[in-house]
This record gives structure tokens, sequence and C-alpha cells, in this order.
């Protein structure tokens, strides 16, 4: 199966759960994996029992594990750094201000989350060589949605700047008189270069996304949580990315026959609705049930984890990736 | 200096003075259109970059945001011909000396 696997979900399903047990149960077999948590909750953290940051750690007890949580906010900083670093190498200080102000503007924008998301998603796809599986526990459908919609129209979009960008050079450098420098010159142009790198980077998101990439979507058995991943399943086929299992997770256990308690009465009932609509998944959503995991009476975690992976019936053989360099 | 110098000279001048109103006259108006319509090509590649600049969010301006320590001459000209620029017509006109 494809390197790269992606569980999305609507919040609160177990995505988190689902994933590290995956991811888990990809390192039994001897993949080296890395699970990739996007959500600010820090919930990887709970799972395991052990603090992560944004750069790859072993998990403890487990070999051949290793995981990292990816906090938006510290990325949009981060990015935010870098091109304040570029800017007072590059401008004079009267123009710092200036542009400082059009900086930070651009980096309260609302999308401004998102992109740093995808940059780093892309940035973890592109950097994975040394691990056979890496396994992202993406954060709640809308925003993953719009997330991995996101190369195509960011590629269209790079490709008019650079079409504007190239115009204008050309004029400037038909307008330049006899022997005079242009003011502005096709060759080296280093915003020109910077939109192509851009472009490269979108261009390989696309592909790795297209080829490389696994998508599950984890469910709970009610009304909401179905109609939710019905959306989610048909948007992403808008985006020719086809879900590959729901996971549908947190299914109540059934009582013992003996019990006829009100307890009983209410858990037998609830598995029978639970059942229909599970039912109604099987018959008529697309994408096949992978797996059923019932309720844990505690936090998963240590051994129930792996009670967890073992319900899951999902391959964990990774192919190479074909699109990493 | 002899004649032939200064008949050199003398061409060399004129040869500058006669270039110097073909391109006042004839060549220099258009070159200045062309350079004009690069000036707008170049407004409209930067307000496709920032148009958050008026209030407009952009998916890509964050992205487009690193490319302001390379833009540092265009967008010090973009916000003067913006503040400049009363009406549409008004730049057209420029081009026309009457």
């Amino acid at each position: 199966m494809e390197p790269f696997v992606f569980f999305g979900g609507k919040g609160g399903v177990g995505k988190t759960t689902v994933s590290c047990a995956y991811a888990l149960r990809c390192a039994r077999d001897g993949q080296r994996t890395l699970v990739v948590s996007t959500d600010p909750a820090h919930s990887v953290t709970d799972v395991f029992d052990q603090p992560f940051d944004d750069s790859p750690q072993s998990v403890e007890g487990i070999d051949g594990l290793d995981a990292m949580e990816i906090d938006p906010e510290d990325e949009v900083t981060r990015h935010l750094d870098e091109i304040r670093q570029d800017l007072s190498e590059q401008v004079s200080a009267s123009m710092v201000n200036e542009i400082n102000r059009q900086l930070e503007m651009a980096h309260g924008t609302p999308g401004a989350y998102e992109s740093a998301l995808f940059d780093r998603f892309v940035d973890v796809m592109r950097n994975a060589a040394e691990y056979d599986r890496v396994v992202f526990d993406t954060s709640p459908t809308g925003s993953t949605l719009r997330l991995l919609g996101l190369p195509d129209l960011l590629e269209g979009w790079i490709d008019r700047l650079m079409h504007k960008r190239r115009t204008s050079i050309d004029l400037f450098e038909k307008a330049a008189v006899g022997s005079n420098e242009p003011r502005r010159v096709m060759e080296g142009d280093p915003v020109l270069a910077r939109l192509q790198d851009r472009k490269e980077f979108f261009d390989f998101a696309g592909s790795a996304l297209q080829d490389d990439a696994a998508f599950f979507l984890v469910l709970n058995p009610d009304e909401l949580s179905l109609n939710e991943t019905e959306r989610a399943i048909a948007n992403l086929q808008e985006k020719d990315l086809t879900v590959r299992g729901l996971v549908a997770n947190k299914l109540t256990p059934s009582p013992d026959p003996d019990e006829n308690g009100r307890g009983g009465r209410y858990l037998r009932e609830r598995v029978e609705t639970e059942a229909e609509r599970l039912e109604t998944v099987r018959s008529e959503f697309e994408p096949p049930l992978v797996a059923e995991i019932g309720w844990r009476s505690s936090e998963v975690k240590g051994d129930l984890l792996s009670d967890v992976a073992a319900e899951l019936d999902i391959e964990t053989a990774a192919e190479p990736p074909t699109h990493v360099s | 200096m002899d004649l032939a110098d200064r008949i050199e000279a003398f061409r060399e001048t004129l040869d500058e003075w006669l270039r110097g109103l073909y391109h006042g006259m004839i060549t220099h108006p258009s070159y200045e259109k062309i350079e004009k319509e690069a000036e707008d090509a170049e407004d409209a590649f930067i307000l496709a970059c920032f148009p958050d600049a008026f209030g407009i969010p952009s998916p890509v301006s964050y992205y487009t945001a690193e490319l302001l320590p390379y833009l540092e001459d265009e967008f010090e000209s973009w916000e003067r011909r913006l503040w400049d620029r009363s009406t549409y017509l008004e730049r057209k006109g420029q081009q026309y000396h009457f």
C-alpha cells in the first residue's frame, strides 16, 4: 500500500487513537514508521504518555516508531521569522517598516494556518526517506479537505503570477532605450525564481497526494458522523483522491444475554441502532468498512492500543514512494 | 586640430543632436508608453500578490509574502503610483504630449 496514510474525520471520533494504533501495527510489522499529528491539542502526547515536538522522536518502548506533533501557530511564526530574516538582509532600513506591515497582514489572513500546515505536511512527505510509512493524524474534516485541495488551486495561481511577472519584465526590457540598463531583467530575477520553487513544491505535493497517499476516514455510529463522512468522501472524490476505507470507532459493547436491567436494555437498544447504521455504511458507502472498534471504558493507551491495533484490517506493507527524489 | 578632425567632431555632435531629436520627438513617447505599460503590468502583479492590502483576503498571500524581500523597489513604487494615480484616464492621458 501507499507509504503515506492519512486518517481524517469529524472532530472527536478518535482519529488520533486510530492513527496511533495503525502506526503501532506498522511498526510491529517491521516498518520504520512515523506518526505525524497536526492537532494542537497534543493528543499523540496523551496516547503514548510522552511529550513530542515538531521534530520526530522515537516512542519509548516501541521499536521503529517515531512521532511528531505540528503546531500550526509555531509554523506560521517560523515562516514569518524566516521572511523577516531575508528582509533584513535585502531591504533598506527605511523600507523594512513599510513591508513589515504588509507581511504581518499576510500572516493574519484566514488561510495562513492551513498554508503553514500544508507546507509542513509536504515537507515531511518530502523528507521521509528514512521511513517506510508515514501516518498523518489530520485535523477535523473541513480544514483537512481544504488542505488537500490546495496544490491544484495554488499551482494555477502561481502560474498566473509568473505570467504577469514575465509580461512586466518583458515590457521593461523593451522600454530600455539603447544601451540603457532595463529596470528589471528576466535573467536571474529572484521573484521568478522564488515562484518557480513554489510551483515545484506544489507540483510535488499534488502528485504525492495523488499517487503515494491513502486516505481513511474515521467515523462514529451516529447520524452526524455518517453525514459528515458521506460529504467527506464526495469532497475527496472531487479532488480525485479516493478514500480507501472507513473505520468505525466507539461502537457500543453488547451486554451479556442474562443482563436485563436498565443498563442492559439500554445497551441492547444502542447496539441495535448502531448495527443498522453500520449496515447503511456497508451498503451505501463506497469505501469498505475496514475496522469496527468498540468503546473502551478507559483512555486508549498502552495495552489497549495494541488491542485496537489488532482490530484494524488495514494492510501494513508499504511501497516506496514514487515521487521523492 | 586639422580640418578632417574638426569635420569629424562636428559630425559627431550633429549625429548626437539628430539622434536626440529623433528620440525625443518620435521614439521616446513610445518607449514611455511601453514603460508605463510595464508599470501597469507590475502593478497588476503586485496587486495579485497582495490583495489583502485592500482588505481582500487571499489564500496565497502567505506564500507571496516570501517575495516581499525581493520586491523592495517594486513595492515602493507601487505604493507611490497608487497614491499618484487619481484616475485611470489621467494615467493613460499622461502618455500623450499635447
